[in-house]
């Protein structure tokens, strides 16, 4: 006998739940994003319907992961949007300050209302400074990100960089746009807005390179960061002091490469997503552990972010900071990192971790000199030896505050730290070798495959773009198939989900 | 058109024998202006053409044309 359709498990894949938001990768946004395509392709030769039923989708998508919240999305779009236009029409430089300022206190007074409330409380709740309760505030997804791309478009305007567009509904798939909506990448009004304009067709280039990145993405995202997550990371970060300092060393690696490829997976499928969309959104990544300096991993990581702090935070510190020169340029090196660090999240570790970076930059800075100093006289500048050890220095660098980054609490790091400088037991590498045999081939393949020339990877990229329709179906249906392989049974939400 | 005494500020702070300067050249194409020394070259034009910028004006400027206009608009002819 035919089942019956459960209609109330039909109805629940359309409703908002908590614990199941439509994540990349999953089964319901593989039929979901067919169907956006679909209706993209029913209405190709209709702009307007399609960027209404791509607002209308974009929406849902929100609404899946927030709920009620989407509110807070629609309301953020009209409310910049109309700031816009007020700052760009104000007939006096001090109403146009006005208008400004009020945008950057709405922005960031919601932003802080929903992240910040409690940790503040805390604070003053751990400065004996009275005792209060903490209140219940859900975090709706993704505000940090829209957040800032909002800001961008304020802010783009006020500098004059950026005149408002006078489609609302152009504005607002800008703010919703789900591939960008939940995790980035912040892209800026500047770059997105036109593109509505332009309306360009998809090329079938595009889709090879779509496929490309959606692959890549899938594969670094399952593949190798949740499974090194779950079957290793997780187990160290989770009781540092149960293992021997060499594990918690090699966790270290595996949690920097891990934390690379969750969120640099998740980008490749959302500009993989976007370009099918026909949409080119920011790149957000560069081959970051091949950085000689921790300023130079900062133009190879999170680049949406690095370079809007960069322009919106930091150059106008060091404009106002510039009379005390170079220690002016450190202040503002402190402040911005301090923001990266609050940025991630309310917790001491990520505030750290900004604080950290902040550090690495300005003893880099300050030393400069000294160090060029250094290499000259002893005939390695410039050399490529000089470059190994820049890496291998720049990378141990990082991989420390990958501790910060992983760690629930301050506690934990410094337990770990610990075990590396006191239990270190070399001894048992064999033996983890043996037992987490697959974690360290995945380790070892994911940072050689990194540590590849670029134009390896370009030389793949088209090769894919240029293979026939059917032979692009089957590589997909491979990577998909080794990506099944490897994936747990339960998903593990992404990384940057919780910023 | 970039004036000779802008580009030998800007060459003398970033220690380049020779670049070629245009209205349209933006900071990142030129070596060693990178966002740390960006403050250096302001400063070394403000104290060469004995000017003070402010803030929102420098943020403002987009390329090495821009900045030439900027320092037109405050030295007096």
């Amino acid at each position: 006998m035919p089942q019956a359709i459960d209609f109330g498990k039909l109805f629940s894949l359309f409703t908002y739940d908590k614990y199941d938001p439509l994540l990349f990768g999953s089964s319901l946004f593989f039929f979901f994003f067919l169907f956006v395509l679909l209706v993209q392709r029913l209405f190709s030769n209709q702009k307007a319907l399609r960027i209404y039923s791509l607002l209308f989708f974009s929406l849902f998508f929100y609404y899946k992961a927030a709920g009620i919240y989407l509110l807070l999305l629609v309301f953020s779009s009209a409310f910049n949007f109309y700031f816009g236009k007020l700052i760009y029409e104000s007939k006096t430089a001090l109403l146009k300050k006005i208008f400004f300022a009020t945008a950057l206190v709405v922005n960031l007074g919601l932003l802080g209302y929903f992240k910040y409330t409690n940790f503040f409380l805390q604070i003053l709740t751990d400065l004996k400074l009275g005792t209060i309760e903490p209140l219940k505030i859900f975090l709706p997804i993704g505000i940090s990100f829209f957040t800032f791309k909002a800001l961008s478009y304020v802010i783009e305007i006020y500098l004059e960089m950026f005149e408002p567009v006078k489609s609302f509904r152009d504005f607002s798939l800008f703010i919703f746009f789900f591939p960008n909506v939940l995790m980035g990448p912040i892209d800026r009004a500047s770059a997105f807005l036109p593109q509505i304009e332009e309306d360009n067709p998809i090329t079938k280039e595009d889709v090879g390179r779509a496929l490309f990145l959606i692959s890549c993405g899938l594969i670094k995202k399952y593949a190798i960061a949740d499974y090194i997550a779950l079957n290793f990371d997780e187990r160290v970060f989770g009781f540092p002091l149960r293992f021997t300092g060499v594990e918690n060393l090699l966790a270290i690696y595996g949690r920097a490469l891990q934390g690379y490829c969750d969120f640099s997976g998740y980008t490749d499928m959302a500009l993989g997503v976007g370009l099918l969309l026909g949409f080119k959104l920011m790149d957000n990544f560069n081959r970051p552990f091949k950085a000689r300096s921790v300023g130079d991993y900062w133009r190879r990581w999170h680049l949406s972010l690095s370079t809007w702090l960069l322009d919106y935070l930091f150059k106008p510190l060091q404009i106002s900071f510039r009379s005390m020169r170079k220690w002016g340029t450190a202040l503002a090196i402190f402040f911005t990192f301090f923001a990266v660090g609050l940025w991630h999240g309310p917790n001491w570790t990520f505030i750290s971790f900004g604080i950290l970076h902040s550090i690495y930059l300005i003893f880099g800075m300050f030393t400069q000199s000294i160090r060029k100093k250094f290499t000259d006289s002893i005939k390695i500048t410039g050399t490529k030896f000089h470059k190994f050890l820049q890496v291998v220095f720049t990378f141990h660098l990082l991989a420390f505050t990958a501790i910060l980054f992983g760690s629930p609490s301050l506690q934990y790091s410094l337990d770990m730290i610990h075990q590396i400088f006191t239990f270190f037991h070399p001894e048992v590498f064999p033996q983890f070798v043996q037992a987490y045999t697959t974690v360290f081939v995945l380790i070892v393949f994911g940072y050689l495959v990194h540590f590849l020339p670029k134009s390896v990877e370009e030389k793949a990229q088209n090769l894919v773009i240029k293979m026939p329709v059917f032979f692009q179906a089957v590589l997909f249906a491979a990577v998909i198939w080794v990506v099944v392989q490897f994936k747990s049974a339960a998903m593990m939400p992404f990384i940057y989900f919780q910023f | 058109m970039i004036s000779d005494k802008l580009k030998q500020v800007i060459l003398k702070e970033l220690e380049l024998k020779e670049f070629n300067l245009q209205d349209e050249t933006i900071a990142s194409q030129v070596p060693g202006w990178d966002s740390l020394n960006h403050i250096n070259i302001i400063l070394a034009i403000e104290k060469g053409f004995s000017i003070k910028f402010k803030g929102l004006e420098i943020l403002k400027a987009k390329n090495i044309g821009d900045l030439q206009k900027l320092i037109d608009s405050k030295v007096p002819a």
